[in-house]
């Protein structure tokens, strides 16, 4: 909604976080999203309200408020079953309406990149893709939200004064979720999804758990990474061998991407998934500035190439100068003795 | 190919215009004046196939539609594993049709735009996980007996047994002539490879580039960006030291180098 | 079936340099190309548009050369392009640039089908498809991995997830927004781009799509860069291993006890 006027910015009061909905489960990310704004609402004294949107979801709440809601904003229906874009946005547009949050986070996941553009849209307001950090300007409350851009070479730092509410998605594991307390409690605030809330939607057929088409390198305490230098589908054969070795998954660069060594689904960077794993073992890659953002907030990096000049190699905390056919079995045996 | 190095031709590389390129009929004009200097001067023209996995367009489609002359002798073509089968045949057809002999077969560099030859197109499903320069060397002398001459390429970068078995295979398979990576000095792998292999017919590629980083990659060792190179020297350098050796040149420049190459193979 | 596909041309990533005084994108002399993620929306529409027959039509906002990466749609099997140009669509955001493309789907008339990339290269949002949507108040699926089935008045897709897929099935008209897996986006031939540097490309203003001024450019835009600045460092000292494979590994499983980490 457009502000006429900045005095109209304090009739939009509370931070909402879209809770991320999958098979029916509130997915870990939903407490990053609370716990990121739980440090907006407390710089600006206002409440956290998570929003769950579902289908027999409303037992999960208890869980919410554990991790750091103040209220949960509860719509219950049969339609919101699957992941239907046009009955969550018709349903946001008019509870945002309604209760007029400062700012409303989401997952920047398949579902949250869907479904926030379509409520930015709809509600006439501004929103930030893919935030790695977010703050409220003491001047005039304003939300600041930086994003990395052109393949993570800049931090871009956006905002939006002249629009309420302000939007914004996070990626999973980029923000930290609070320590859940299970004796914290709060309102439930339930609300009707409307027939007029879509006018035409999708029908959903079937749902699929496929662990081919989405490799989730989000939950490894390990990756093991091939870049240029792992030279084919060959080359990941061996790191595939030496990620089973160590309980590892397997990650790539886009240049390896791009080869067609492996598929689009293990890549690790600006335009494939961010991690922030314990341990990060990147075999040959040179470290392009777009593959960096996706892994360097990791624990420690272990980097294995010829080239010690490497943007990778110089990152790392453990620069294995050597070549990966000759390194990685050398560790692999070295395991075996263990 | 023998014949090329007894005569003194070179064979200069040219890339056909990218595919990305705000300019086409510009850069096809350039490859035009391109191609008809090298074949008015008896040398060889190598053609390449999205050279370093970059988008160009082929080199049989240009010499179609800018009507160039092919003499036989002349042109080779770069053929690389990244193609759909029916792309690879038209290729073929063309170059067939067109009475171009040779055959530059490599690997190649791929990119997320480009298709990869499947075992299974050629015929060796089951046999290897993947399709190298080996598999279609002999893919297309089974599929067009006796059109092609082809020749294969050698890596002295990489480790030297791997290379001599993989350039064993790909000599069974059909390659009749070797063209090296770029090299600038003498090169022991090279020279063991001539040892091992007496009477194959060589061309080392010399590189044309003063800027002699960009040959970093190829050579898996970091050039300093400011390494003085002077291309011409180490050209003529290359002929003292592989005298039976034919030559390769890339990124040869036709303003400022060609009209000097009528001395360098003295 | 009446497709329209929006590209966006972006610059060759490859070739983004940061200005090391300013900490800007130097954008001046930086190739640009086609969208990455666009060229299999344009395969996917091709295609459809060969089995049912119809149009396919490519729509951009951007400057006037943009319409470089609009003829090479057409090299591919594109049937014609649109360019919004002006300088009043300049610094649109996500919001401004989907309404501006809403309009042009509008204006063009008749259409069925919206088919955007995943995202674009340079901005990595994924905003523009579902806003479009949003706009036309149109249903929308995104990040579909393969088309199951189509009809004149409709399509079965599968819509990528966190965790899986779903198959969903949209009526006409609808947007869709496409993934790599999709297809295998084929390659210009040197006929097809020649050809395609003969098409004429109209270029539309706002007032030709009946845009209102308030809603496009920096105007029509809620949101606002205030800052650019270059990513901080990783804090930390490298240790380098150089000796043989065996050295290294022997010193590497020794440091990796010290951290704790084995």
């Amino acid at each position: 909604m457009i502000l006429t006027d900045p005095s109209q910015k304090a009739e939009y009061r509370n931070v909402w976080a879209l809770a991320e909905v999958l098979s029916g489960q509130v997915q870990p990310v939903t407490y990053e999203l609370i716990g990121a704004s739980r440090a907006l609402a407390d710089a600006k004294g206002s409440e956290v309200w998570a929003v769950l949107l579902g289908a027999g979801t409303a037992g999960q709440a208890d869980s919410l408020f554990a991790y750091g809601a103040d209220k949960v904003l509860l719509v219950d229906d049969p339609r919101l079953a699957g992941f239907s874009d046009e009955w969550e946005a018709g349903v946001l547009e008019r509870l945002m309406r309604k209760y007029k949050p400062d700012v409303l986070l989401g997952a920047a996941t398949a579902r949250g990149r869907a479904l926030m553009p379509r409520v930015a849209v709809k509600a006439n307001c501004g929103l930030t893709a893919d935030c790695t950090q977010l703050g409220i300007d003491p001047e005039n409350g304003d939300l600041l939200q930086t994003r990395p851009a052109f393949g993570g070479n800049i931090l871009a730092t956006i905002r939006c004064s002249s629009h309420r509410p302000q939007l914004a998605t996070v990626r999973p594991r980029v923000m930290k979720a609070l320590a859940p307390d299970s004796g914290r409690k709060g309102e439930v605030i339930r609300e009707e999804l409307l027939d007029t809330d879509a006018k035409k939607t999708k029908r959903i057929v079937e749902t699929f758990q496929d662990k081919e088409t989405v490799v989730n390198l989000g939950h490894a305490q390990i990756i093991v990474s091939g870049g240029r230098g792992v030279k084919g589908p060959k080359g990941f054969d061996l790191l595939r061998a030496f990620a089973n070795k160590v309980g590892a998954a397997v990650g790539a660069s886009r240049a390896a991407i791009d080869s067609g060594w492996i598929s689009y689904a293990h890549q690790i960077g600006q335009t494939g998934q961010t991690v922030q794993t314990r341990v990060y073992i990147a075999c040959g890659i040179s470290g392009q500035i777009q593959h960096l953002v996706g892994m360097q907030s990791s624990d420690t990096i272990i980097a294995i190439d010829k080239n010690p000049n490497t943007p990778m190699m110089q990152l790392a905390d453990i620069a294995i100068v050597g070549d990966l056919f000759e390194v990685i079995p050398e560790i692999i045996k070295e395991i075996d003795k263990v | 190919m023998k014949e090329h190095i007894g005569k003194k031709l070179y064979q200069v590389e040219l890339g056909p215009p990218k595919q990305d390129t705000e300019k086409l009929l510009e850069d096809l004009e350039l490859f035009r004046q391109k191609y008809d200097r090298v074949m008015d001067s008896g040398y060889v023209v190598g053609i390449t196939d999205n050279a370093m996995g970059l988008m160009a367009f082929q080199g049989h489609e240009t010499i179609q539609e800018l009507g160039l002359r092919v003499i036989p002798e002349q042109v080779m073509i770069h053929l690389n594993t990244f193609h759909t089968k029916g792309n690879l045949h038209e290729i073929l057809d063309a170059c067939r049709d067109m009475g171009i002999r040779y055959l530059l077969v490599v690997s190649g560099d791929g990119s997320d735009r480009l298709p990869k030859l499947q075992p299974d197109d050629l015929g060796f499903a089951g046999v290897v996980e993947a399709v190298t320069a080996v598999e279609l060397i002999e893919y297309i002398h089974r599929e067009y007996p006796g059109v092609f001459e082809i020749g294969a390429a050698f890596n002295p970068y990489e480790p030297a047994e791997h290379e001599f078995e993989k350039l064993e295979r790909k000599l069974k398979a059909g390659a009749t002539f070797v063209i090296t990576q770029p090299i600038i000095e003498q090169n022991a792998v090279v020279d063991e490879m001539l040892k091992r292999f007496p009477g194959l017919t060589v061309f080392v590629e010399a590189w044309m580039s003063k800027r002699i980083s960009l040959l970093s990659e190829a050579v898996g060792y970091e050039i300093p960006e400011d390494t003085a190179f002077d291309p011409i020297e180490t050209l003529k350098s290359l002929h003292r030291l592989y005298p039976n050796c034919g030559v390769y040149l890339s990124l040869l420049g036709f303003k400022t180098q060609y009209h000097l190459l009528h001395d360098t193979w003295a | 079936m009446k497709i329209v596909v929006c590209i966006k041309q972006v610059p060759a990533s490859s070739d983004a340099k940061i200005d090391p005084e300013t900490k800007r994108i130097i954008r001046e002399g930086m190739k640009a190309v086609l969208n990455p993620f666009d060229t299999y929306a344009v395969e996917e529409a091709v295609q459809l548009r060969n089995r049912f027959g119809g149009e396919v039509i490519v729509l951009s906002m951007g400057p006037e050369k943009a319409a470089h990466s609009l003829r090479e749609a057409i090299s591919v099997g594109a049937d014609r392009a649109v360019l919004l140009s002006d300088r009043a669509f300049g610094g649109s955001d996500t919001w401004a640039t989907s309404y501006a493309l809403a309009k042009a789907v509008e204006k063009i008339g008749g259409v069925d089908l919206v088919i955007c990339g995943k995202q674009a290269v340079d901005g990595d949002t994924a905003q523009v498809g579902p806003g479009i949507a949003a706009h036309l108040d149109w249903v929308q699926a995104t990040y579909v991995l393969k088309v199951e089935d189509a009809s004149e008045t409709g399509i079965r897709v599968r819509r990528m997830n966190e965790d899986g897929y779903d198959v969903c099935e949209v009526d006409f008209p609808a947007v869709l927004t496409v993934l790599k897996d999709i297809n295998r986006p084929r390659v210009p031939t040197l006929k097809g781009s020649l050809a395609a540097l003969r098409e004429e490309i109209p270029v539309w203003k706002p007032a030709d799509i009946g845009a209102e001024l308030e809603k496009i450019g920096l105007d029509g835009s809620p949101t606002r860069v205030v800052k650019t600045a270059p990513p901080p460092p990783r804090n930390t000292v490298t240790r380098v291993l150089e000796g043989t494979p065996a050295e290294s590994v022997r010193e590497l499983v020794k440091d990796l006890r010290t951290r704790g980490i084995l």
